[in-house]
């Protein structure tokens, strides 16, 4: 009624306001343990990177230059992009990560170059794959119906031709090196991996822009770009295979994302990032060589990354252990994956839960979810007596180490690649069955490709958290210091973690604070590299 | 709504022939024999014979969920081409029922199957029946579309890419044209098919569906997730492929399945079907007092 009193009847004023203390106090704490996380990840990460870098050691001079040609044009341009044009942001820190993650990888590839195979036997390789997918390319298109014969072509020609069989029939591998004229490394490289990648690239972009003309100028610029190495390679100081390696898969890379970014139009300004990130490192450079300022003494350096190690800690290196981490890397992906996503896929889409056998696969499941937190030192114990004292196989080399971590890391790998399964709507195989496909249809042409981004996504992390794992090695005798890389996975071989840690061992302070620190980093940088490939992966998937 | 007008077509196909070829007579005669020994006679309540032949039929059809009994003797026989409707209250039992008629029932583990389903001559409950192979000549809609993250022209194609038929341009656009969806997405049919909107998405469904050029199209609801304006192009739809296909739909819309149907069953909860006949009998002259409530709203 209209009589009321003010002040009995107002709900909203200073004297109404709902309590809201406790939700305060309760959202701050829970910043404030954020807050911190960050923080301590932060100083932990500074720490290191001065105890690698030491940029204090560098002149004065060096820092104001490498400033104002480096960062002040990246935090003027970031800014830029803050304000006005947000896509654009996004595509220049992707235009300055991709080159960086695929040289990177493309590094990986180097180290395998150098070491395991030589450019002759991947050509050779190359050649026999190539042969063999044709035949069976070929034999599907012309006998279509015949499904055991399909089955059985595509699992015994590739066999065949790339492995033949031992000491009866040699593979076309075999056979090519019998030949009188091979092409030698350069031209192996040339013809067995530069025109490859640049013909994957000119594919991508012809089914893109569905444009065979298109595709053709794609795969020119990235040949171009590799090609170019025998000109310009001996100019710059660098050898013109190594030039091969890296800048193929580069300039590949690059060509495939900036048609993707000029075709959709978003944010283009953000492609002059990194060239203006490259050109201001270039100036910088040289402005500092000009002036004559003293860059930091830093412990991460080219040197640190080429050598091996010596008892001397300036001429100490990590260079033959990053190819020992790579070679352990491959022999997991090689082994663990498949092991791991097959069994989750059998785990996810055919075992029941009814029955017997459901109760059986039930406590499989439980069991390999305990076997994920099982400490790493009793996977080390498994792998010294099983593979090592049971088996015989060497200590301490490539394939001990990659099968011990592998199996360390592959609850993780079922765990994660079941939750992307899981993730697949069960609409989607219900629509399928009712079209009249059979299981193996389902499973192969709606369940793997919806899931197969999460399953890259999971392995990776996992690959990530195995690079990182010392106390297996330890176990297994993998060497403590290494003066040579290993020539192949079954020689003794060393690794990143574990020379980390005999480095912590030593007596000299400079081990301990400086080339330790330089080692940490490097490690750091190879896992952030694979979890940067994992994000990346996730976010396409998201997008789809 | 359609009646199936044979006695007039079959007359004039007669006279057609008489005159035109006489070796021709002699096959016809005998064509008109085969055809009316295979008319059935269905539940109608004047005793026509029915011109329609069946395309399903199910006997003393039971399902239990583990313990629970969710259809409970069901028998009836499903005429071709004519969209027949089940409709009912919430957990009648009305999409268990239309499960069973392409084996869906067999993917849920708990669900366990008595009684006959007769599709072309066979139970197709035996032993020796393929339940892939069944799903290939019976396609099915669900209520929620669920076009998969492929292309357009991939998701249509994916029918008749595991059915191991050809994947053409030509079969693909005639599918999607007799979904009514052709017009709207020409030119496009290279985009996600996640990206139309929610009719189209069904009406892609639909396409699917019939791309592999099935029998019968069972359809659960098919309308319900739609906003009105898409589910009256669903409805003339229906229609629309009742004259090529065998259509059941379930729908729990009273209004949707006067509109468009030519036969009604009435299942009741508990799984019970309770009354079947032709639609206009069922909605303006049920013989059972609990089927004349139902549809008069005092319950469900």
């Amino acid at each position: 009624m209209a009589s009321e009193t003010p002040t009995s009847e107002t709900w909203f004023g200073s004297a109404e306001k709902v309590g809201r203390l406790r939700g305060r106090v309760f959202k701050w704490t829970c910043l404030g343990a954020t807050v911190l996380t960050l923080a301590l990840m932060l100083v932990f990460l500074l720490y290191v990177a001065n105890d690698a870098f030491r940029p204090l050691s560098a002149d004065p001079g060096w820092l104001a230059t490498m400033g104002l040609t480096v960062v002040v044009p990246i935090a003027l341009l970031a800014g830029y992009y803050y304000r006005r044009d947000r896509s654009a942001g996004q595509v220049a820190y992707t235009a300055l990560g991709l080159p960086v993650l695929v040289a990177l990888a493309s590094g990986g590839l180097w180290l395998l170059f150098r070491h395991i195979v030589t450019p002759r036997e991947w050509f050779v390789l190359v050649v026999s794959i190539v042969v063999a997918g044709g035949i069976v390319v070929g034999h599907s298109r012309v006998r279509h119906d015949a499904v055991t014969e399909r089955l059985v072509v595509t699992v015994l020609v590739p066999l065949l031709v790339v492995v033949g069989i031992p000491t009866v029939v040699p593979g076309l591998g075999q056979l090519l090196y019998l030949l009188p004229v091979l092409p030698n490394t350069l031209f192996s490289l040339l013809l067995g991996f530069v025109l490859p990648v640049a013909a994957v690239v000119g594919w991508r972009i012809r089914d893109v822009r569905d444009d065979d003309r298109d595709g053709a100028i794609a795969a020119g610029i990235t040949a171009v770009g590799g090609l170019a190495g025998l000109a310009v390679g001996p100019l710059v100081g660098i050898h013109p295979t190594s030039w091969f390696v890296f800048a193929a898969p580069i300039v590949g890379a690059l060509v495939v994302y900036v048609e993707h970014v000029v075709r959709t139009d978003k944010g283009r300004s953000g492609l002059a990032f990194p060239v203006v990130v490259a050109a201001g490192i270039a100036a910088g450079l040289a402005a500092t060589q000009l002036l004559g300022f003293a860059g930091p003494n830093a412990w991460l350096d080219m040197q640190f990354l080429t050598s091996p190690h010596s008892t001397t800690p300036t001429d100490a290196g990590i260079y033959p252990t990053l190819v020992g981490s790579v070679l352990i890397l491959i022999v997991i992906v090689l082994s663990a994956f498949p092991v791991g996503i097959g069994a989750a896929i059998y785990l996810e889409e055919y075992a029941t839960s009814q029955g017997r056998f459901g109760t059986v696969m039930e406590l499989i499941q439980v069991n390999i979810a305990n076997l994920a937190g099982v400490p790493s030192i009793v996977y080390g114990v498994l792998g010294l007596a099983i593979f090592i004292n049971l088996i015989g196989m060497g200590r301490g080399t490539a394939v001990v180490a990659g099968f011990t971590v592998g199996l360390l890391i592959l609850p993780i790998i079922i765990i994660s690649t079941q939750e992307a399964i899981r993730a697949v709507p069960d609409s989607h195989r219900q629509a399928s069955y009712a079209m009249g496909a059979t299981k193996w249809q389902t499973v192969r042409n709606v369940v793997l490709p919806e899931s197969l981004a999460g399953i890259f996504t999971g392995t990776i992390l996992a690959l990530g958290r195995a690079i990182g794992e010392t106390a297996p090695l330890l176990m297994i005798g993998v060497a403590a210091t290494v003066r040579v890389s290993p020539d192949s996975f079954l020689s003794r071989t060393g690794a990143m973690p574990r020379q980390i840690f005999s480095w912590s061992t030593q007596i000299t302070t400079e081990f301990r604070y400086g080339v330790l620190a330089a080692g940490v980093v490097t490690l750091l940088v190879v896992l952030l590299t694979m979890n940067a490939a994992a994000i990346v992966l996730r976010n396409r998937s998201q997008q789809n | 709504m359609r009646r199936v007008e044979t006695d007039g077509g079959v007359s004039t196909a007669d006279d057609a022939e008489s005159t035109a070829d006489p070796t021709e007579t002699d096959s016809d005669s005998e064509k008109l024999v085969d055809v009316s020994s295979s008319f059935t006679v269905s539940d109608d309540d004047e005793g026509r014979p029915q011109a329609a032949e069946t395309a399903i039929e199910t006997r003393d059809l039971d399902v239990y969920y583990g313990d629970d009994q969710a259809l409970q003797s069901v028998s009836m026989e499903i005429p071709e081409r004519q969209v027949t409707a089940l409709i009912g209250p919430s957990g009648c039992g009305k999409s268990t029922f239309l499960r069973c008629l392409n084996r869906m029932n067999d993917l849920i583990d708990i669900a366990h199957v008595d009684g006959e389903v007769r599709f072309k001559d066979k139970n197709i409950y035996d032993e020796d029946v393929d339940p892939v192979a069944l799903r290939r000549k019976i396609g099915m809609v669900f209520q929620q579309p669920n076009p998969f993250p492929k292309s357009i022209y991939d998701n249509v194609g994916f029918g008749l890419e595991v059915q191991d038929k050809p994947v053409t341009d030509e079969t693909v656009r005639r599918a999607l044209e007799r979904a009514a969806l052709l017009e709207e997405i020409d030119g496009r049919l290279d985009e996600s098919g996640l990206e139309l909107s929610g009719g189209q998405q069904q009406r892609l469904c639909i396409a699917r569906a019939i791309a592999p050029d099935p029998d019968v199209i069972l359809m659960d609801e098919p309308a319900s997730a739609l906003d009105p304006v898409a589910t009256s192009k669903i409805e003339d739809l229906i229609t629309d492929l009742a004259e090529e296909y065998t259509v059941i739909i379930v729908t729990h819309n009273m209004q949707q399945a006067a509109r468009i149907s030519d036969k009604t069953a009435v299942f009741l909860t508990g799984g019970e079907l309770v009354e079947y006949g032709d639609t206009e009998a069922i909605f303006e002259n049920p013989d059972n007092q609990r089927v004349e409530d139902y549809i008069t709203g005092k319950f469900g």
